[in-house]
């Protein structure tokens, strides 16, 4: 990782999009950030926390998105200047918060919240789109169209924080944020912050506390009038520009990733003479009479953009205005089915659509060149599916849940949750996650679940989260489920990381993100204070996991819950050797035959064990065997064993 | 009539699903995909093999009576009320403290220790009640662990899981205490041995238990939790006809509850059995009506007239005569039961070409389907 806060400005780095936006945010002198990790935006804080300490600058992980916000305004409100980073799940769960600081307005210095999209949903539950939110609360948004903009709109956001006002937005996506590219470094100044929060009492002084959005309607009011101002100003942002002929055949209409792929597409169809591409910066207020002055010159317009036509809609909407005697535009995009309104934007989704409206001819690669690509990697490549890692305990986890709730015989199921243990949709977990929603959902359907019983339901339900999920959004479902009697049972994951985003910190672990000695918070006792039995025991321990999940569950009364505590493999094996010396007798083993079946290979999956068709034998993988020993324990034959080493 | 092997998919579609499992055990023990758990058996994960001992040692897949009479006793099934038999007689233990802890005769007990001490077997698999009452399998290796294994609940539990739990590669000799249903389960895995468990060959005496139907745990737990203290329970009986009783003995006090009302908790598989008698082992044996403390015995192969001999020339057993009435009144009882299947299962199918599981010959279908059966009835 490169050292984003080096001192040597004019100098050419090679950044990923987060990298660079983490340096933007040093270059524009913040003293506060806070964020809630989530791909693909936790590099941003990451970054900031290796030189806090250095640049004298306050870092945290949050709890959640929500908290991170409001600490982040706290910063802006006594004049530091505070960056907010998550993505656009935690955007989502920040909306209560936005639309009340629109109103209410912000410190003397600036706030910007970085939210980093994920089209294609590569590590996410969705794939929202979180430009609208700009429209919806009236708050400024920006987007990177490459890697020195993810730097360069950082100062340029707080000054328009702080001359308007207002909270502001950059967002960007995943090929933006992971994405490396060169940037050319500037400035960081040596502020000394002071933070004090002024209380005038003067209604007519420049910022009146309290801080406030009542008013509300009235203030309302405002909030649009300083849009007006706010897209004065983005009319002349050097973000915004245009290239090409002065008179195009076709007109694209681009921002973010797209900029780079309408380059791409024009540069690869040799079009740079018919068509022209204004690429935006400032994505809300949009510059209405730069647009307007662009729209004048072509015939055709087609709208490049990652997600949903955010630009293509506002855009369309606003000629609509437009009076009788103005040239009217042919519009392309998504609602003429030239490009999806889903999944992630590629140089080749944008060729296609620009050759269908300017119906030119194009074949990019011959047609056996996919033949050729699967070819390349057989025999080299392993197939593998999604799973967990060897020795996650996770795997033991939910073998211990899916025999207990198949012992328990009531079609039994989980709700799933955000993090690694996601994956136990699918064979990684036995596919015993049977809904899989947002951040603290599991818990809240098991809420509901649990009440059902006057219906006729009978089934039992457990919700299965992880550590850092509990702190962030699970504790009030637990408070609602003891409090209202409902009968569910509370699984949580205890492997002391945050591991699927890359082991940040979280209240249960011992460091702050500043690196410091954190005050540990006790999930045992948070959920014994509720009121509810917990059991802790270790997923390891197959036997007395299973035994303790089935006793849970036959309570069947109650909110309850199970602590799984085992440190993530990933976490323990920078530590600690290897336990065990695992074998695998082949006298043993049974393989396909009747009494076993492959159960190891077939049914747990652990990608440390090998199946060799050849021997009609299990076989261990000695590269990335962990050596955890789980799988001697499941092996019916004893054939598999553990020796530990001394 | 399905005579095809096939796998545990189809084990439970057909059998456990419907019904029809009598929780003998024969898939559970060696198979990591089956459990048995608070009376029932449970999938842990599915075998996607196309065949499996799970199916097709199953005492409710397809059964060829004749191929497993031949197998046990030489001979094919001739469908004689009570089996094939070589003698029948009333026994009980000789020692009275072996009488006391037993449910009537003690003679299971007595021949069992009888047969570890002469080592006739290393070990005897029999049941024993957990916390819970529910009786599950064990290996009793001496007199005083049999001892454990002394007494009857009346329900249901998978005693051959016990057998397939023993150790691929054992040696030891077993004697083995089985129900009619367990003992055809027992027999199908002697007619076609499996390849990975233990040795059928070390299985050298077993001994059944007459059986009129069995109750299923987990609803009858249920009653007991709302009607008896479990913890408290010393001892269940159904004492012999005409009392039409259920005995909890609880410490010294007796609490009775009409049979009639027990009967609802019984495993609705029982209904399609023909077997009162246990037809399938060495030796088998029940209550006798009307004489209280002795059992009534069937000796069915050479091993079992050798124990019996034994046991009577070392004083392990008394042995009498079975009055001639009490003989007529069992063979009653156990064609009834047989006829009774045999009409229960054509109900079911609703084809009379369609027995279910049930391999026998035309003659002995046409027999039973035409005799008469009186009302509801048995233990």
């Amino acid at each position: 990782m490169p050292n984003i806060d080096m001192d040597a400005p004019g100098s050419n780095q090679l950044f990923i999009g987060n990298e660079a936006m983490a340096r933007g945010a040093l270059e524009a002198g913040i003293g506060f950030a806070s964020a809630y990790p989530g791909t693909p935006s936790s590099e941003i804080l990451g970054s900031l926390s290796e030189v806090a300490k250095k640049r004298d600058i306050y870092v945290e992980w949050s709890v959640n998105e929500k908290v991170a916000i409001e600490a982040g305004a706290a910063a802006s409100f006594a004049g530091v200047r505070a960056l907010v980073a998550m993505k656009m799940n935690g955007l989502n769960t920040v909306i209560d918060f936005l639309s009340t600081i629109t109103l209410s307005g912000i410190g003397k210095k600036g706030i910007v919240v970085m939210v980093g999209d994920d089209p294609s949903a590569h590590s996410s539950s969705n794939e929202t789109d979180s430009r609208p939110v700009s429209k919806w609360l009236d708050i400024p948004l920006v987007e990177p169209g490459d890697f020195q903009e993810a730097k360069d709109m950082m100062p340029f956001l707080y000054g328009i924080s702080e001359e308007f006002g207002t909270i502001s937005i950059m967002r960007s996506v995943t090929r933006i944020a992971h994405a490396r590219g060169n940037i050319k470094l500037g400035e960081i100044p040596k502020i000394a912050h002071k933070a004090r929060f002024e209380q005038y009492l003067d209604p007519a002084a420049p910022m009146p506390t309290p801080i406030m959005c009542v008013p509300s309607s009235f203030r309302h009011m405002f909030q649009h009038m300083r849009m007006d101002k706010v897209r004065e100003k983005f009319e002349s942002c050097s973000f915004n520009r245009y290239v090409g002929p002065d008179k195009p055949d076709l007109l694209i209409i681009t921002a973010g990733s797209g900029w780079l792929y309408s380059q791409d597409a024009v540069n690869a169809l040799k079009a740079e003479n018919r068509i022209g591409i204004l690429k935006l910066g400032t994505l809300w207020p949009l510059p209405e009479k730069l647009i307007k002055t662009h729209l004048s010159k072509a015939d055709k317009v087609i709208f490049i953009e990652e997600t949903d036509p955010f630009l293509e809609g506002v855009i369309m909407e606003y000629t609509a205005g437009f009076s009788p005697e103005s040239k009217r535009n042919l519009f392309y995009g998504k609602h003429t089915r030239h490009l999806n309104s889903f999944g992630e934007l590629t140089p080749d989704a944008v060729i296609k659509a620009i050759t269908s409206v300017l119906d030119i001819k194009y074949a990019p690669r011959d047609a056996e060149y996919m033949k050729k690509v699967e070819a390349v990697p057989q025999g080299h490549v392993m197939d593998r599916l999604l799973t967990f890692c060897p020795g996650c305990p996770h795997r033991a986890s939910f073998w211990a849940i899916k025999n207990a709730l198949a012992m328990d015989g009531r079609n039994g199921f989980v709700t799933g949750d955000i993090g690694c243990y996601t994956m136990a949709l699918g064979p990684a977990g036995f596919f015993q996650t049977r809904t899989h929603q947002c951040m603290g959902a599991g818990a809240g359907l098991a809420n509901g679940f649990g009440q059902l019983s006057r219906f006729g339901f009978n089934q039992p339900v457990v919700s299965v989260v992880g550590d850092s999920t509990f702190y962030h959004s699970i504790i009030p479902a637990l408070v609602n489920g003891v409090h209202n009697h409902s009968n569910f049972t509370l699984v949580i994951l205890d492997n002391g990381a945050t591991a699927m985003t890359g082991f940040q910190p979280h209240p249960g672990t011992e460091l702050t993100a500043m690196g410091e000695p954190a005050a540990q918070i006790s999930m045992e006792n948070i959920c014994r204070a509720i009121g509810a039995r917990v059991e802790i025991c270790d997923p390891f321990d197959l036997k007395d996991t299973t035994r303790t999940i089935l006793d849970l569950v036959e309570q069947d009364q109650g909110a309850r819950v199970a602590i799984m505590r085992r440190t993530c493999e990933l976490v323990r094996q920078k530590k600690e050797k290897k336990p065990y010396k695992m074998q695998i007798d082949p006298d043993k083993c049974l393989g396909e035959d009747c009494g076993c079946n492959r159960l190891c290979t077939r049914v747990f999956r652990c990608p440390g064990l090998i199946w060799d068709a050849a021997a009609g034998k299990t076989r261990i993988d000695e590269v990335i065997c962990t050596a955890c020993g789980v799988c001697a324990d499941i092996c019916p034959e004893g054939a598999i064993t553990k020796e530990a080493i001394a | 009539m399905v005579t095809k092997t096939k796998g545990i998919g189809d084990l439970f579609k057909e059998i456990i699903d419907k019904g029809l499992c009598t929780v003998c055990g024969a898939c559970v023990g060696d198979c990591p995909y089956v459990v048995f758990y608070r009376g029932k058996i449970r999938m842990l994960d599915f075998c996607n093999r196309t065949e499996g001992h799970c199916y097709e040692y199953c005492p409710r897949t397809f059964t060829d009576l004749d191929a497993i009479s031949n197998k046990i006793h030489g001979t094919s099934y001739t469908g004689d009320e009570i089996g094939t038999v070589k003698e029948v007689l009333m026994a009980r233990a000789g020692d009275s403290k072996t009488r006391a802890k037993a449910q009537y005769g003690g003679t299971v007990s007595a021949l069992l220790s009888l047969a570890l001490d002469n080592g006739v077997i290393d070990a005897a698999i029999l049941s024993k009640n957990t916390d819970d009452k529910l009786p599950s399998g064990f290996v009793a290796r001496s007199s005083a662990q049999v001892l454990e294994g002394a007494g009857s609940n009346y329900m249901a539990y998978p005693a051959l899981e016990a057998l397939n739990g023993m150790p691929r590669d054992s040696k030891d000799r077993l004697g083995i205490v089985v129900t009619p249903c367990q003992a055809i389960a027992l027999a199908k895995m002697k007619v076609s041995p499996p390849s990975q468990r233990v040795s059928m060959e070390n299985v050298r005496l077993s001994i059944g238990l007459f059986c009129t139907w069995a109750l299923a745990y987990d609803r009858f737990f249920e009653f007991i939790k709302n009607n008896v203290s479990p913890a408290k329970i010393k001892k269940f009986d159904i004492p012999p006809p005409p009392a039409n009783r259920f005995d909890f003995y609880i410490g010294k006090e007796v609490e009775s509850f009409p049979l009639d009302g027990i009967r609802n908790y019984r495993m609705s598989t029982c209904a399609y059995c023909l077997d009162m008698t246990a037809e399938f082992t060495d030796i088998s044996l029940g209550s006798v009506e009307g004489i209280e403390g002795w059992n009534t015995v069937i000796v069915r192969t050479q091993q079992g007239m050798d124990i019996v001999e034994e046991a009577k020339k070392k004083g392990v057993l008394e042995i009498k005569e079975l009055p001639a009435q009490n003989l007529v009144h069992l063979k009653d009882a156990a064609l009834i039961k047989k006829a009774r299947a045999v009409q229960a299962i054509v109900e079911r199918t609703g084809d009379k070409n369609d027995l279910m599981y049930l391999g026998i010959s035309d003659n002995l279908k046409g027999k039973l389907l035409s005799h008469r059966v009186t009302a509801q009835g048995g233990h």
